[in-house]
């Protein structure tokens, strides 16, 4: 008999002690008499039977239990593919000044922070030798929409490939013409901020409240022009001032979005100074969260004919169950770098995250791996890569939770300039250990309300008897 | 029911495949041509002589690739063109006997692989080939044999084999692993999550044992395994507990067929016996598809007409049937959801299936 390796995690209550997770992210939830039978190595013929149906156990001659073992730690493990996925700045400029931006934004009308004719150009031959039959393309900024000029000749050479998608990630506060024929394409959708009710996004964004009505009937009328596909926002949270939560859901129902990206501010760019206490995310932050994420459960059981969900929660339970199903670049294991998605700077510069761009911006550490016109590679590159996992880090190894989780370098370089310091000390850690409790606490609760949400948001077409299995 | 096998006449003396074609532009030298049609029959010359097929009108048979059997005075339209589901019969002899078999086995073995490979070379571009028996990996080399030439010849061919999985062995998986095999999946069948319950249903003592190394080995191999449950009223109850293991062993599957009971073969005599009407109590089967989807495997319900469904695991019930063996029942003419639905097997009782629709 061989044992698969257990991982263990505290997060039930007495009788119910502990998550046993192993390497292939198969888990059940152990009482503390079953830890004692372990601990005592007197497991009965009854564990045995279920350790073994669960892949817990894989014992000699079972070649499909070890099969079945291998291909599911196979499956935890990311591949990066071919190149399919660029983030592209054609422009640093910005019609706004908002008090946490990340990127260190121009005024509007300074020059010399938009694409050159060469940067173009490199760039339409860079899409030109992708080998990817798919692509996804966004326009990140400054305000993209300040060159739609751009935005279009990339747009168009973009015609060979089977399918590419094209998002825009834009504060929409003009949209003129030539914006809102881009806009109606049907490869193009759309990304932009709404903090919350109209004070809330004002105070955080655009200073006035005209300028809050321009961007909000501008969302409005994409909204209703195209449908809610088409548009999807993102709220960004001051933990220190946190939006009220019905009033932050209404104001995206009202748009019908239904779903929400519930984002602190990012520790970078202008953040770093007018927000220094976003370095750590306390527990003002993890309890705005988990409240949240209560109150579309309470809601979703009380309105079944629309489904709220918080979009990273949702990508951590299709990791947790559906490894292979999600391929959200923030939070993978390994999490390669500069290989199936890159970002182009404004000036050319080639970053591996949108958060290294901003890193370099704000001067803490430059990590820029190469150019748009001559490639990229080199020392940096190859430095993020050697240590893109966290299959090896001491304390990830032992965490029940490491088959589900990622890895951020870059995370860990703007909050603490290093990556060497303990796992378990950085905001990281302490933000997906809550996340993935949160969910599991979800995942074993008996609540009907809760056990509908799960369902949903994992996208099945009924609940099952249960999401996760118990030995007691 | 559109006819596979027509009766015919021939010049040749043993069998042959050709393509028919009603017009010379862009024939090859192993097409046969359309000298003289009419609505009751048509006659097309070749290399190999005259063929003369009755009771098909030839713009039909246009493109079709046929076994030409002048001793048996018939033609076997091996690929049509219009079709995707064309399948390739390459033995009758079986080692399990299922309860339900739709095609009982027969103990004596033609072999047809060398025309059966001709036919392949001469498929339209991009054809998805299917394979069935009978059990084809009893003639396993002569099988891996016709799949590996075919795909050299035509990479742009993809096949899907039915197989009981009785006869890969270790040694096998290297093979099957090659890059060819990527547009090879293969279709198996698996009852129960017990072994004595699996074993009962396709007759065969050690079957699930022998299953589950099949298994292992393909999946050391990478190879595409699509699994098939027959809804039975023996199995119906295990369901929920075959979800559970196909979810922890057998999650690297591509798709987990559930497939309700066709009216033929031995089922036609054992229906009272063997069917399970998932309409009386749709239970275990949702809570089958509910555990597996929750682990991420891509769940189906194969022939299992959409409005018999509850509308939330309609999605789910897609067209299965093959074109030349589907039905819809009178009421389904008025249906919106008929494009999507997988109808009845002709074979299937009129009565039953007028019972069984709600136009949707």
């Amino acid at each position: 008999m061989t044992f698969t390796p257990l991982r263990l995690r505290a997060i039930g209550g007495e009788s119910e002690k502990a998550l046993f997770v192993n390497d292939a992210g198969r888990f059940f939830l152990g009482s503390s008499a079953f830890l004692d039978r372990m601990d005592l190595e007197q497991l009965s013929a009854g564990d045995l039977a279920f350790l073994r149906a669960g892949g817990h156990v894989v014992e000699r001659g079972d070649a499909l239990g070890a099969a079945a073992h291998a291909r599911g730690v196979a499956d935890r493990i990311a591949r990066a593919g071919p190149l399919d996925y660029l983030i592209l700045v054609p422009t640093l400029r910005c019609n706004l000044s908002c008090s946490y931006c990340q990127v260190s934004r121009v005024n509007e009308n300074q020059g010399g922070h938009d694409w050159s004719d060469d940067t173009l150009h490199a760039v339409l031959a860079l899409l030109d030798r992708l080998d990817a039959a798919h692509v996804k393309i966004e326009f990140q900024g400054g305000e993209p929409t300040l060159r739609p000029d751009l935005i279009r000749a990339v747009i168009d050479r973009c015609g060979r490939f089977e399918r590419a998608e094209f998002v825009i990630c834009t504060n929409l506060q003009r949209v003129d013409d030539e914006i809102l024929a881009l806009f109606d394409r049907p490869d193009v959708f759309v990304s932009t901020s709404l903090d919350g009710d109209l004070s809330t996004h004002t105070r955080n964004r655009t200073g006035t409240a005209e300028a809050t009505s321009a961007f909000l009937g501008n969302l409005r009328m994409l909204a209703e022009r195209h449908g809610p596909t088409k548009v999807s926002a993102l709220p960004t949270i001051d933990p220190n001032n946190p939006p009220d939560i019905d009033a932050l859901l209404d104001a995206y129902v009202d748009l019908g979005i239904d779903s929400v990206f519930l984002r602190p501010i990012n520790y970078q760019g202008f953040a770093r100074k007018r927000h220094a206490a976003s370095r750590e995310q306390g527990d003002g932050w993890r309890g705005y969260y988990e409240s949240f994420v209560r109150r579309i459960i309470e809601r979703n059981w009380a309105d079944r004919g629309r489904v709220l969900e918080e979009t990273y929660l949702s990508i951590a339970l299709r990791r947790i169950f559906q490894p292979g199903s999600e391929r959200h670049v923030d939070l993978r294991n390994p999490n390669p770098m500069g290989i199936d998605y890159v970002v182009i700077d404004h000036d050319g510069a080639v970053y591996p995250t949108d958060e290294a761009r901003m890193l370099a911006r704000s001067g803490v550490v430059d990590l820029s791996i190469g150019n748009v016109a001559e490639g990229w590679g080199g020392p940096t590159f190859d430095l993020l890569n050697a240590n893109s996992t966290n299959q090896f880090d001491p304390d990830c190894k032992r965490c029940a939770y490491q088959p589900f989780c990622g890895r951020d370098l870059v995370d860990d370089l703007a909050r603490y300039g290093r990556i060497d310091i303990q796992r378990r000390e950085t905001a990281f850690c302490r933000r997906h250990l809550h996340l993935f409790d949160l969910a599991f606490r979800l995942v074993y609760s008996d609540d009907d309300a809760i056990r509908y949400s799960l369902a949903r948001w994992l996208r099945l077409p009924g609940e099952p008897a249960a999401f996760g299995q118990r030995l007691a | 029911m559109i006819p596979l096998m027509r009766p015919a006449l021939a010049d040749a003396e043993g069998p042959y495949v050709t393509r028919l074609r009603t017009s010379r532009i862009g024939t090859a030298s192993d097409d046969a041509i359309l000298i003289e049609g009419a609505d009751d029959g048509s006659v097309f010359s070749g290399r190999l002589g005259l063929v003369v097929i009755d009771g098909v009108r030839a713009e039909d048979l246009d493109g079709d690739i046929v076994l030409v059997d002048p001793r048996r005075g018939r033609v076997e339209r091996l690929l049509r063109v219009g079709s995707t589901t064309n399948t390739l019969l390459v033995t009758e002899r079986c080692d399990q006997l299922c309860v339900m078999c739709s095609q009982p086995p027969k103990k004596t073995h033609v072999d047809r692989f060398d025309l059966l490979e001709e036919a392949c070379r001469l498929a339209p571009d991009g054809m998805l080939i299917g394979i069935s028996g009978g059990e084809p990996t009893l003639y396993k080399e002569r099988l891996l044999t016709l799949i590996e030439r075919t795909l050299a010849a035509r990479p742009d061919l993809g096949f899907h084999v039915l197989t009981n999985a009785q006869h890969f062995e270790a040694s096998d998986v290297a093979r099957l692993g090659r890059s060819a095999y990527r547009r090879v999946s293969w279709g198996i069948p698996l009852y129960a999550s017990e072994a004595a319950l699996h074993d009962n249903i396709v007759g065969k003592e050690g079957a699930f044992a022998k299953l589950e190394e099949g298994l292992a080995h393909l999946a050391m191999a990478g190879a595409r395994v699509e699994l098939r449950t027959v809804v039975l009223s023996d199995n119906i109850d295990a369901f929920p507990a075959l979800a559970g293991y196909v979810a922890a062993r057998l999650r690297f599957v591509e798709a987990w067929s559930i497939m309700q009971l066709e009216h033929i073969g031995f089922a036609r005599n054992r229906w009272e016996q063997l069917f399970f009407d998932h309409v009386q109590r749709f239970g275990p089967i949702a809570e089958a598809l509910n555990r597996a989807l929750l682990h991420g495997v891509r769940a189906q319900l194969f022939n299992f007409p959409r409005c018999t469904v509850p509308a939330a695991y309609r999605r789910l019930a897609i067209a299965s049937i093959s074109d030349w063996k589907r039905k819809f029942a009178p009421a389904c003419l008025r249906c919106g959801e008929r494009s999507a639905c997988s109808g009845f097997f002709e074979w299937h009782p009129d009565e039953q299936a007028a019972l069984a629709v709600q136009p949707l």
